[in-house]
């Protein structure tokens, strides 16, 4: 025992302190799994994140001018057509199906948010 | 009679609108059903866009009502027969798969037990 001592003695390493946790990018629950499939709802930044990465990508808007305000034909000066793709990129991004007449009332990015933030089933 | 009034005119041209709209969501993710691979998609994609480009400026209720049945005519004859539905939605394939639970039902943790302690 006390020869193990005096060797643990020797071979100890100095304690260091982590890093300061300064950049934590992701939210906590990152990295909680949960296995229920009732309890895993998005959180609301990660919704917006997500929401304004789809339609920064959509080609002919200006990446600059997007804001969680902004509305897709007024402030973007995009078609009816093209708010029709954008609600179907963010139907593909979140694995959502909008029924027709709900998915025809999406105008802005506003819009998208709650609806998305408020659907039970946003992947 | 196309509307007498301004009003029932701008109403009939709203609703055209909304038509159109709901035939181009459905076309284009019907072209989605059809061309899986995303580079025909991205093709067929902007041709479909394109034709719709193409009457954009018409001014006439009559012709529009036509252009708008004709274009639905063209949908129901290219449906897929094999849509791809999101799994929780009606006609996927985790539809009803795990229903809520009737509230009042309690799993009892101890039955037969009851009188043993």
């Amino acid at each position: 025992m006390a020869l193990r001592a005096a060797v643990l003695r020797h071979i100890r390493l100095p304690v260091q302190t982590l890093p300061a946790a300064g950049s934590r990018p992701q939210s906590q629950l990152s990295f909680l799994r949960l296995f229920s499939s009732h309890d895993d709802h998005l959180t609301k930044e990660e919704v917006i994140d997500r929401v304004l990465d789809v339609v920064k990508s959509f080609p002919k808007v200006d990446p600059s001018q997007v804001t969680p305000d902004v509305h897709f034909q007024n402030d973007l000066g995009l078609d009816s057509l093209d708010n029709v793709e954008i609600v179907m990129a963010l139907e593909e991004e979140f694995k959502l199906e909008i029924p027709d007449k709900e998915a025809d009332k999406i105008d802005s990015c506003n819009l998208a948010i709650e609806y998305i933030y408020n659907h039970p089933l946003a992947g | 009679m196309s509307g007498a009034t301004a009003a029932a005119y701008l109403a009939r041209r709203a609703a055209q609108k909304e038509r159109v709209r709901i035939l181009y969501r459905r076309a284009l993710k019907d072209t989605l059903n059809w061309a899986v691979h995303r580079h025909l998609f991205y093709q067929d994609a902007s041709d479909l866009r394109e034709k719709f480009e193409a009457h954009k400026h018409a001014e006439d209720l009559d012709t529009i009502d036509k252009m708008i049945a004709a274009g639905e005519a063209t949908y129901n004859k290219w449906r897929h027969p094999d849509p791809y539905i999101v799994p929780w939605a009606p006609g996927g394939s985790k539809f009803t798969r795990n229903p809520v639970p009737p509230s009042g039902i309690e799993i009892v943790y101890d039955y037969g037990r009851e009188d043993n302690e």
